[in-house]
């Protein structure tokens, strides 16, 4: 009797621990943590092998010779960024979930809303992909203390990870590089703003000066070479020394 | 047959340093601009001729260094070349490339000729436009050097400058190498071979010497010049001979054709060249 009674308890209070366990336990996050590791499993395989797949941005290799960044958002179906709802971009920068919030955000690719920063030159010259700096999920954002792209441990955490030896100096070379030629970029990189616009004005210079030096001089060398032709007496001075039509 | 008399113009140091300058500019436009216009079928198809993007810039930068040993050799040759015990005389005189007051005078009366108003000028040994190719290549290459040397070694680098001065680095080389590349294939090829008197080739760079009788006309101070000091005869030389004029032509027009055919492909890709 006692050893029932006992029994009983025993399986009611482990049916009570397993529904607590159950209620309390985080519930498994099929996709939220890789965009396509339902699928593929890449971020266990990356970090086992060391190799980083491609497929967070559109294959570079192959991407077609038109390319129209405006059109690629417009034809977007849903617009799951909204900045009225959550909070703005500067705020986002701190979080340590930087895509906290976004709908639809584990069916997205990265470069669906960071388009201009796919296209950059270690994207895609140097076939860098997105994860291999910013790590998986969450993606903290690059100001979040703990972050590994923080200003502050940037060059060990990230930076030397290929570039051995990489110094808080060389962390500050800018992989998202704003547009020289943009107005903003007076403020955020006025330096690589002036050395815009000086070169600039060198080529534009340089080339436009020479430019119509060599086709005024054509021109002047083909007028004397007709007239040479219609009148044709031997010339007796230097033939350059002839125009004096004034 | 009676062969033009002809004098010299330059040494064969000097016309070794342009065909050095010819070879390894052509190999730097082709590399820099493969990788320049990476995004785009044509410099991808580039740069797969140097088996890739990383060999690419492996030749680019091998011979980035060459040209930048190749500079140091030349100011040696140079500096050797002064006559130091009469340095005011030697770096001042018409015979030397310097920049002389009498150029700026010259071009004024170029371009009033331009429009009919006055005589064309009368040239020494060098013309204006002569001595500007020279020095924009001479600042030219230094530039290139300064900013391709860190984003070649970007660790060393970092060490003695910051970061992100490479990123301003990286749009001075490129704009720098696109400004020589257009003054090159454009303004050096038109005023050097294809103007009406020098088409189809200027050959005075490759046969060091030039026809008398046209140097009279072109260049008429310094004709004078040679004729007052008496040394006129001392220049004379013979023609080049034939097989090394068919050399020449050759080499030079596969250069012309090389700097038109990327002058093409700039033009046609142009809205893929990223400035920075």
């Amino acid at each position: 009797m006692d050893l029932r009674r006992l029994l009983r308890k025993a399986v009611l209070q482990a049916a009570l621990g397993l529904l607590g366990a159950m209620v309390l336990w985080p519930p498994a996050v099929p996709a939220q943590e890789e965009v396509t590791s339902s699928i593929r499993r890449y971020k266990q395989r990356e970090l086992s092998t060391g190799y980083y797949e491609e497929y967070e941005v559109k294959p570079r290799r192959q991407r077609p010779r038109v390319r129209a960044p405006e059109v690629i958002r417009q034809f977007t179906p849903v617009t799951p960024y909204r900045p009225g709802a959550a909070m703005g971009a500067g705020v986002r920068s701190r979080l340590e979930d930087s895509h906290a919030g976004i709908q639809f955000y584990e069916q997205r690719r990265c470069e669906e809303c960071h388009v201009t920063e796919a296209t950059h030159s270690r994207t895609v010259r140097g076939n860098l992909t997105c994860r291999q700096c910013h790590g998986g999920e969450p993606i903290a954002g690059i100001n979040y203390y703990y972050s590994p792209m923080n200003p502050i441990r940037r060059h060990a955490y990230v930076c030397a990870k290929c570039h051995e030896g990489a110094s808080v100096s060389f962390a500050t070379y800018l992989v998202h590089e704003p547009k020289a030629g943009d107005p903003a970029t007076r403020k955020t990189f006025a330096s690589l703003y002036y050395a815009n616009w000086f070169m600039y004005l060198l080529i534009v210079g340089t080339l436009g000066f020479f430019i119509l030096h060599t086709l005024f001089w054509m021109g002047r060398e083909t007028y004397h070479a007709i007239r040479e032709k219609r009148k044709p007496e031997p010339r007796e001075e230097a033939p350059p020394q002839e125009p004096q039509n004034e | 047959m009676n062969d033009p008399v002809r004098i010299v113009r330059f040494s064969i140091f000097d016309r070794l340093f342009h065909v050095f300058i010819m070879v390894t500019f052509l190999i730097q436009a082709v590399t820099g601009m493969g990788r320049l216009l990476y995004t785009t079928a044509w410099g991808k198809g580039v740069v797969n001729l140097f088996g890739g993007y990383d060999g690419a810039t492996a030749v680019h930068n091998t011979v980035g260094i060459l040209m930048l040993i190749g500079f140091v050799i030349h100011i040696v040759y140079v500096l050797a070349k002064v006559e130091w015990k009469s340095w005011r005389r030697s770096l001042f005189d018409a015979d030397s490339l310097l920049p002389r007051r009498r150029d700026v005078v010259h071009l004024g009366q170029k371009i009033r000729w331009f429009f009919g108003l006055g005589p064309p000028p009368a040239f020494d040994r060098w013309t204006y436009w002569e001595k500007f190719d020279y020095w924009a290549v001479f600042w030219g290459l230094p530039l290139l050097a300064v900013t391709g040397l860190p984003l070649m070694f970007p660790l060393a680098a970092s060490r003695i400058m910051p970061g992100w001065v490479l990123n301003v680095f990286v749009l001075l080389h490129r704009a720098e190498a696109l400004l020589a590349m257009l003054y090159i294939f454009i303004i050096h090829f038109t005023i050097g071979h294809f103007r009406r008197g020098m088409f189809p080739m200027n050959e005075c760079m490759f046969a060091g010497s030039v026809e008398l009788e046209k140097e009279r006309k072109e260049k008429p101070l310094w004709i004078a010049r040679l004729q007052e000091e008496g040394r006129l005869e001392e220049v004379m030389v013979a023609g080049p001979p034939r097989w090394y004029r068919v050399i020449y032509f050759v080499f030079g027009y596969s250069a012309v054709v090389v700097g038109l055919y990327l002058l093409l492909n700039l033009l046609i890709y142009r809205s893929y060249i990223e400035w920075h």
